[in-house]
């Protein structure tokens, strides 16, 4: 009795008993059906969101009625009409659009010399340090940043006081249109920078020697040879960023301060303001529609990129 | 060389720019957190501890905390292994429609996170469960699932298929294959991926204001709705805590794949 228990110790009987238990539970004959059992947990959580999809566009479809304050029961168009036609949302949709474009070009003309040097530096300890600063803000988040911008541009700010030192009065440099888009700008920059990188580390540094020593300036050899052949990156980048800062809600609701809202904000107000459910759900599936399709477009034009799931080597 | 020497300059002067943008927060909320003064000014009043002595004296903000702590908790428990999984049966076996497979599994990536947010706070509230916290950390596992699978594809695709048929062929049943081969194999995966889903979670903002009531703030509600008002630094001192936990994430990362792993091409 005793020597049969060494021999054959307490864990291989409990390992048996869960492999009879797994076999039980799942015949080796369901085996072809094995990696859709694996991936069902997750086909069903990303199913959340199906079906809150499902609801904003049933929500969509009812207005709001004034005077119960209740959804109305038949379905409508209305919301649609509403949105497509008032002023005040062509207004935010403009505002924001503008916007994430302006941001867009201004994150894209700092990012790439700062993925260039990344990549093309010879020293791994600036490279490190670079990748530091980068994955540092985007770990923090993006209230204690724009926290951050409060304290250094706020009327009793960093820069109001030091200008104060000098005898400049305060200036207002918060709470309008410029601020929210610096805020946007460095909230994008880690996004920006994480899509050039590897389109530029794919350029093979020898083409630039080349261009140069076929007597290029480094501004020709940028505009002829590294540009160029950046595309890509720069495409897949600038769609992120548009796509990210047209939906972005924090920095227009923080530093803008609710003079400056986007549609994300328009979105909220409707929902937590005016209660005006239906109004808000249509506001997010245009909002929705437009950004898959910009998200799409990356997709389908470069592949997931850094996100590829197909498993690409490392 | 002036050409190249010109050409320094211009990056660098871009590259500092950048960084000033990059780090000026970090280091001002970092700064402000030590000042001894009660509201935030330049030049800074001296240095004290206070604002951490008082921020541990504030039940409420101390109570986000915790909730924070709590919705990261449970959004890295259900996601090690939902994303284990899939992203071990993407990467290995062959999945008839894997392309709308993972079409459909990076909706969390395509839908603006706004859309996310209002849809699923439809959806918890039809319910009727909003306002406790296991939803909040449901949704920041939804929508932030495609890093984790990315995560374990990445490690699980340089798993050779040959060492499982070699435990196979010795005799081990599947599921001893599975915890001893595969699972091991991919375990750096799931640290980096349980990682940026822990991290991820403790900061979200959007869907967790979405999600909230007055009795359940996160942190990140929490902050956002004191800033409105009057800035004090105790709101500083509190924002350290995301300051060191990236700082923490950052440098586990690091030593874990490497940082550099993001600069590869695919």
């Amino acid at each position: 009795m005793r020597r049969s228990r060494a021999a054959y110790p307490w864990t291989w009987r409990v390992m048996d008993g869960l492999e009879s238990l797994a076999a039980r539970l799942w015949p080796a004959r369901f085996e072809k059906g094995l990696p859709y059992l694996m991936l069902a947990p997750a086909v069903l959580l990303v199913g959340i969101l199906v079906l809150g999809l499902v609801q904003i566009g049933d929500s969509s479809l009812r207005v709001l009625d004034t005077s119960t304050f209740l959804m109305s029961e038949d379905l409508t168009l209305a919301n649609y009409q509403r949105a497509l036609t008032e002023s005040f949302f062509a207004t935010v949709a403009g505002r924001s659009l503008l916007g994430s474009v302006i941001v867009t070009i201004v994150t894209l003309i700092f990012a790439f010399p700062y993925a260039y040097l990344m990549v093309r530096t010879p020293s791994s300890a600036l490279r490190k340090f670079l990748l530091v600063a980068l994955f540092l803000p985007f770990f923090i988040g993006q209230v204690v940043r724009a926290y951050g911008w409060l304290i250094i541009l706020g009327n009793q700010g960093m820069v109001n006081e030091a200008l104060g030192l000098v005898g400049v009065p305060p200036m207002r440099l918060l709470y309008n249109y410029p601020a929210v888009l610096f805020g946007l700008v460095q909230y994008m920059l880690p996004f920006a920078v994480l899509m050039l990188a590897p389109a530029l580390t794919a350029i093979p540094a020898e083409l630039e020697s080349a261009a140069s020593s076929l007597g290029a300036n480094w501004l020709r050899t940028f505009r002829h040879v590294v540009l160029p052949l950046a595309r890509p990156g720069l495409v897949g980048a600038g769609l992120v960023v548009v796509t990210l800062s047209l939906t972005d809600f924090a920095i227009p609701a923080i530093l803008g301060g609710g003079s400056q809202d986007f549609i994300a904000n328009a979105i909220y107000d409707q929902f937590f303001r005016t209660s005006d459910q239906g109004m808000g759900a249509t506001l997010s599936l245009m909002l929705v529609a437009v950004g898959s399709l910009l998200v799409g477009l990356v997709f389908m034009l470069f592949g997931a990129g850094t996100l590829a799931m197909t498993g690409g080597r490392k | 060389m002036t050409g190249s020497r010109s050409k320094s300059v211009v990056i660098w002067t871009f590259v500092i720019a950048a960084l000033v943008m990059l780090s000026a927060p970090t280091i001002v909320v970092l700064g402000a957190s030590f000042t001894a003064g009660n509201i935030i000014t330049f030049p800074p009043e001296g240095l004290s501890l206070k604002w951490y002595g008082a921020i541990a004296q504030a039940s409420d903000l101390r109570q986000a905390f915790i909730r924070s702590l709590i919705v990261a908790t449970i959004c890295t428990i259900v996601s090690i292994p939902v994303g284990t999984l899939a992203g071990i049966a993407l990467a290995k076996y062959r999945v008839r429609f894997a392309r709308s497979i993972q079409i459909y599994l990076l909706l969390p990536f395509t839908i603006p996170l706004i859309g996310s947010g209002i849809g699923m706070m439809l959806v918890f509230g039809n319910m009727g469960v909003l306002g406790r916290l296991w939803p909040v950390g449901i949704a920041c596992c939804v929508i932030n699932l495609p890093f984790m699978i990315w995560a374990v594809t990445a490690s699980a695709s340089n798993l050779s298929p040959d060492l499982e048929l070699a435990a196979a062929n010795c005799g081990a049943p599947p599921l001893q294959r599975f915890l001893y081969i595969t699972l091991p194999a991919v375990l750096p995966g799931v640290i980096t991926g349980s990682l940026l889903m822990f991290i991820l979670a403790l900061n979200e903002f959007l869907v967790s204001l979405l999600l909230v009531d007055a009795r359940s703030v996160t942190l990140p509600v929490q902050i956002y709705n004191s800033i409105r008002s009057i800035i004090t630094p105790d709101l500083a001192a509190i924002s350290v805590v995301f300051i060191a936990s990236a700082a923490i994430a950052i440098a586990v990362l690091d030593r874990l794949v490497g940082l550099d792993i993001f600069l590869k091409s695919k």
